[in-house]
């Protein structure tokens, strides 16, 4: 059996207090972002298209790398103090390139100008753009250095975690659908979900830096023209699948932390196996619904990505919702602010999984595609689930099981944020439902009145609620800091 | 044969090139066994053949390769260092130096591929479009193939090390 010392335990926490302190910095910053753009929408700013653009950039940019590196390192800290014995050096390289390549993407996108969105679609960022080259090539090699620390920690912790199990395919859970030898040792199912969300990840960045290759060779010569759909085919492969792992991610913090709450063991089975084992093929291929407006895209590849995407929402979804509602079920769980995050994390991810799958549906998607709907979905599974399984994990480390049922301050922060979150979802919805299209700085030229009257009031309603969700996340902030505060003047203390 | 090899793009890239590099690692499986390389120095090795690939797919060089007798030399020689690096650094290196490695080099033979194919201008005077486009096909070709290699060492390999 693993053996980890509390030294080595005592250096994870260091690392991932790192993180977490980071991740308290950069969101709300991202957020504000997010506010200034709602205001301009909401015609309350003038931001000006060019500067509305580059803030969407890193706004989009820097959410989905800060998300997926934080669930990243939350899984690092949970496998590296429970399930395999991680060299801590490689967590601070990791975390070294990931800070490197952010400052270089806030550099392009604040001082360069860059803003040809997040996912920087083939061939905006080359034709007809008012930023200089320098700031798409800092872009590009910001984002392959950031690949480089991605594809460093994913294959230290797929290694680690294979050399003690036993291989890949006891990681994959093989050994539970032969008959088992006696005393083998059990799989947790984080150390599954890890190398089914991790792995797609692996295959998916490669893809990635492929592709910001071809971006830099284009920017060298701007003679060059690349077909568009295979660039976009490209993107998406890579940009879906890491929003993808993001959720699944978090979602395996969950299957380690809630029983500590529940005091039920949540084992892996046949069941969950096969779920989450259909769940690394649907990961690869779900990215076709991307592609539904794309009419050169050949059909047979637009019906694969209806189907793998209804597919999908059955197996990891559908199981792990289930296996919540087992584990907390007559269990006389205490609510604390723990626990609530992680449940109303699922509900978000539920919530948002539902309309990406409305979204998803081809003859849907031919009308809902290019109006709010779309950020409406990304943010409820994104806002209200991963981050709520973020600061879920946040409060894991900063309060006892005792602290976090009593903390009063925490929970309302917590209740503001959720609410505040659903409310400002709300609007993405209504907007969705209302035809108002989706990345426009603002709505004036819009010659239909009331799409632009409903669009512009819809996002300043949206910018209110903002505010408020970010009273609440501070809220919370202070009720974390005061309780890691604590914890560090005792270990002072201690140490003296 | 530095002729018949240097006839066609395809010949010279992807024959000629690996070639060399080929020979070079199977005299580096005998220098392995003589020499440690260490993490750093093994590190700045990787970045000099990364940069040595990067450098013999660049048009010009292509050209003065072919053109200029001294050129084609020191490409030989650049290669053959290359190879014979290779395997003992990759033999003493970290598992997530290795699968990097192989798998930024794979995307780097899909990208140059992908470029090459796509390109209507002639980037090497010593050859023709149709050369030019041949060879990016077999680039992609042997990129996905490397690519699918890498994914299998990662797979094969992961807790072996």
């Amino acid at each position: 059996m693993l053996q980890i010392s509390p030294v080595e335990i005592k250096r994870q926490r260091k690392l991932v207090i790192i993180w977490s302190i980071t991740f308290m910095v950069v969101f709300p910053l991202l957020i504000i972002l997010g506010l200034l753009m709602r205001l301009n929408q909401g015609e309350d700013i003038n931001l000006g298209a060019d500067t509305f653009y580059t803030l969407m950039t890193l706004h989009g940019l820097g959410m989905a790398g800060l998300l997926f590196t934080f669930s990243f390192a939350g899984l690092w800290y949970l496998v590296g103090t429970r399930q395999a014995k991680l060299n801590i050096s490689v967590g601070y390289f990791v975390y070294t390139l990931v800070l490197i390549g952010v400052i270089g993407l806030a550099i392009a996108t604040l001082i360069g100008k860059f803003g040809p969105g997040w996912y920087m679609l083939y061939p905006l960022p080359f034709i007809g753009v008012n930023w200089p080259a320098w700031s798409t090539g800092l872009a590009i090699v910001s984002l392959i250095i950031m690949g480089v620390a991605w594809l460093s920690g994913i294959i230290h912790l797929v290694s680690a975690m294979s050399k003690e199990f036993g291989g890949f395919s006891n990681l994959m859970g093989w050994q539970y659908l032969r008959k088992r030898k006696e005393g083998e040792r059990d799989l947790p199912p984080i150390v599954m979900i890890t190398t089914i969300s991790l792995v797609p990840g692996l295959c998916a960045f490669l893809i990635g830096a492929a592709m910001l290759f071809m971006y830099l060779m284009q920017l060298l010569e701007p003679a060059l023209h690349f077909n568009p759909l295979l660039m976009k085919n490209m993107v998406m492969f890579f940009g879906h699948t890491l929003v993808n792992i993001t959720l699944y991610c978090c979602v395996g913090w969950v299957y380690a932390l809630l029983p500590e709450y529940t005091g039920r063991e949540w084992k892996t089975d046949k069941v969950l196996v096969y779920s989450w084992n259909a769940t690394f093929i649907f990961i690869l291929f779900a990215y076709f619904h991307h592609l539904y407006m794309d009419f050169a895209q050949p059909s047979a590849f637009q019906y694969i990505g209806q189907i793998v995407s209804y597919s999908s929402a059955i197996p990891a979804t559908a199981i792990t919702m289930f296996g919540v509602i087992s584990q907390i079920y007559h269990s006389k769980i205490k609510w604390g602010v723990i626990p609530v995050c992680f449940l109303i994390g699922v509900a978000g991810w539920a919530i948002g999984g539902f309309s990406a799958v409305v979204d998803s549906t081809i003859a849907v998607n031919s009308v809902l595609h290019n109006t709010l709907w779309v950020p409406a979905h990304f943010h409820t599974y994104m806002l209200g689930g991963v981050v709520l399984f973020i600061l879920g994990l946040i409060f894991y480390l900063s309060h006892t099981k005792e602290e976090q049922e009593k903390d009063k301050t925490a929970k309302f922060g917590f209740w503001l944020f959720v609410i505040s979150i659903h409310c400002f979802i709300g609007m993405f919805y209504s907007g969705g439902l209302n035809s108002i299209p989706r990345r426009y700085a603002d709505y004036k030229g819009i010659p239909i009145v009331s799409v632009h009257h409903t669009g512009a009031l819809l996002a300043e309603i949206a910018a209110l609620f903002i505010i408020l969700l970010l009273i609440g996340l501070f809220i919370m902030y202070f009720a974390i800091i005061i309780k890691l505060s604590k914890q560090k003047n005792a270990s002072l203390i201690k140490s003296v | 044969m530095n002729e018949w090899f240097s006839e066609t793009m395809l010949r010279h890239q992807l024959l000629q090139l690996p070639a060399m590099l080929a020979l070079g690692i199977f005299a580096g499986f005998w220098f392995s066994k003589y020499f440690h390389i260490s993490f750093t120095v093994g590190i700045t090795l990787l970045i000099f053949i990364m940069f040595s690939f990067i450098f013999w797919m660049l048009p010009h060089s292509i050209d003065l390769a072919v053109i200029n007798t001294s050129f084609n030399r020191a490409m030989h020689v650049n290669m053959l260092l290359a190879g014979l690096f290779m395997i003992p650094i990759l033999q003493s290196t970290l598992f997530e130096v290795k699968i990097i490695f192989l798998g930024m080099l794979s995307s780097m033979l899909i990208a140059t591929g992908i470029t090459l194919t796509v390109y209507d201008l002639l980037l090497c005077s010593s050859y023709n479009i149709a050369q030019q486009k041949e060879t990016g096909s077999r680039f992609i070709i042997a990129g996905i193939i490397l690519y699918a290699g890498t994914i299998f060492t990662f797979i094969r390999g992961s807790g072996k090390q």
